[in-house]
């Protein structure tokens, strides 16, 4: 053979090799589908066909359904959809869907039709730009299940952030207490002091009045009262001590709630003031120190009566509750994560039918000195330290209004687990 | 004439307190120690029924007074009472924080002082 013919057949080889690397890359090619009467008669596909789909040009023409059996079943019904536009006068949106390639794979296409009329104005066919999307796809698709797994962290994250921000409003006011119970107690020994000396030199000057000085004893009286009441306020600030002064044993809180009640009886009687109780059977015991939830029973009651001046009715309601997921949202929204899902705890409710709270106050119920009493008959503290016993003892504590009107006061205390030991 | 009425020892750095207890308890005859440093020294001397003894102090606090009396053979068995202005009263039955000694609250009246220290005091002195 010729030295030139033999290079121009090699010339010609490499020639064909590059139009074959360069078919193999091409994403995008262009068809043209005919129709006769709706139905398609004959197609042609650009030699990029064979790259996106494995079917060459010819085994297009020769078959002119195969473009409709390569596409996925699932997605099938919008390309007819899509399809179905153009017999309406319509150029349809670009639609992506899945084919299946000759190997068996799946490909992600871009389809762009483009339909051309008769002059009866009837669908005579269309031209079209098929687009090789698989890649973006399957970026897009990762992208996706990346986006849902950072979607996952986040929402861990999230949950974590709100666990170390209520832990740490918790550490705080552990703190607070802590710093507020020294406070008080360099408070109740600085103030105590000067009241130990008005009260011994109270008593001596009383001593020494004959009996019928009576202005002079009714002003006695009062300075005594005096002593009292200020002794009483250093008493309350004292209830914000350090929790290790609590004395934590099994309780019965119905039992304890009805003691309360014994000790408030003559406020009731006065105020005219009924009690209705409603105690679920065996409610569980809980850990509790006896005479600090017995004084929280207390201020609640006498709160109560202070709140219905012509009478009226205090109603009692305990229950046993095992905390759900629900729950455990809304006790960590309102009062930091205090209970787990699972964790069995004692409800009580403490209902009145008295003016209720505005609201305004609500915010600033537990406020240390924040009072709605007349002077003199509040002293501000005594929600203050309710909401400290309570929330020594791990539980928690809301007021609000009923609908009906009058205030609720609901808390929640942490049942004995059936495992502790009593 | 041999002075028959129980003998208390006051010991408390508040002048104030300690007169006026003095003044309103007539009943019995009172010896105030204000200064903490000279306690064990004035009871001694004073040779008291029952000690009253303050908390918080300067120089030495209630503890270390409560533990100098009990470590002197000729007081270890006089009757000490805490006097506290720091726990409330109805705090004052939990013997087990000031070390198993009772102890009352400030401010007292002379009346409940009285009759606690009567409680207290052996047989006989009251």
């Amino acid at each position: 053979m010729q030295p030139d013919l033999l290079r121009a057949e090699e010339a010609i080889r490499q020639s064909d090799e590059r139009y074959r690397k360069l078919l193999a890359s091409v994403t995008d090619y262009i068809y043209s589908v005919r129709l006769q009467n709706g139905v398609v008669v004959e197609t042609s596909h650009g030699p990029g066909c064979l790259s996106v789909t494995g079917y060459t040009p010819h085994e297009y023409a020769m078959d002119p359904n195969l473009w409709h059996r390569m596409v996925h079943p699932d997605d099938r019904a919008g390309v007819v959809a899509n399809a179905t536009e153009m017999s309406l006068g319509k150029v349809p949106p670009t639609i992506e869907h899945r084919i299946f390639h000759r190997d068996g794979s799946i490909r992600w296409v871009r389809n762009q039709r483009v339909p051309h009329y008769d002059a009866n104005r009837q669908l005579a066919g269309y031209d079209g730009l098929v687009s090789d999307v698989t890649s973006r796809k399957e970026a897009e698709e990762k992208l996706t299940q990346t986006n849902g797994r950072l979607r996952e962290v986040l929402a861990s994250l999230t949950k974590s952030h709100a666990q170390l921000k209520a832990t740490q409003m918790q550490l705080i006011e552990a703190e607070k207490l802590q710093t507020i119970g020294q406070l008080a107690a360099g408070v109740a020994h600085e103030v105590k002091n000067p009241l130990a000396i008005l009260q011994m030199g109270l008593s001596y000057l009383v001593g020494s009045l004959k009996y019928e000085d009576g202005q002079g004893l009714m002003a006695m009286k009062e300075m005594g009262d005096a002593i009292n009441r200020a002794n009483t306020v250093v008493g309350n600030l004292l209830g914000f001590s350090a929790p290790e002064q609590l004395d934590l044993k099994d309780q019965e809180i119905e039992r304890l709630i009805r003691r309360s009640l014994i000790l408030v009886k003559h406020e009731l009687n006065t105020a005219k003031v009924k009690v209705a109780i409603n105690f679920a059977s065996h409610l569980p015991s809980c850990p509790l120190d006896r005479s600090r939830i017995q004084q929280v029973f207390v201020n609640l009651f006498i709160n109560a009566c202070h709140a219905m001046p012509d009478g009226g009715t205090i109603s009692v309601n305990a229950l046993s509750h095992r905390i759900t997921q629900q729950d455990e949202a809304g006790t960590a929204r309102h009062s930091g994560v205090r209970f787990k899902i699972g964790d069995e705890v004692v409800i009580v409710e403490i209902a009145d039918t008295g003016t209720g709270i505005l609201p305004e106050h609500i915010s600033r119920i537990f406020d240390p000195y924040f009072t709605t009493k007349a002077r003199g008959q509040g002293t501000g503290l005594g929600l203050t330290v309710t909401k400290t016993i309570i929330d020594l003892h791990g539980g928690c504590i809301n007021i609000g209004n009923r609908n009906e009107g009058g205030a609720i006061v609901t808390i929640i205390l942490k049942a004995r687990m059936k495992d502790e030991k009593r | 004439m041999k002075n028959d009425k129980p003998k208390i020892l006051i010991i408390d750095d508040e002048v104030g307190f300690t007169k006026l207890t003095k003044l309103a308890m007539p009943d019995f005859d009172i010896c105030e120690e204000n200064n903490s440093t000279r306690a064990l020294e004035t009871a001694r001397r004073f040779q008291p029924d029952l000690i009253l003894l303050d908390v918080v102090m300067p120089d030495f606090d209630g503890g270390d007074v409560a533990a100098q009396i009990k470590a002197d053979p000729a007081l270890t068995h006089v009757p000490i009472i805490f006097l506290t202005a720091i726990v409330t009263e109805k705090e004052t039955s939990k013997r087990d924080l000031f070390g198993g000694y009772p102890f009352i609250s400030k401010p007292i009246t002379p009346e409940k002082l009285a009759e606690t220290i009567r409680s207290h005091l052996p047989v006989g002195e009251g």
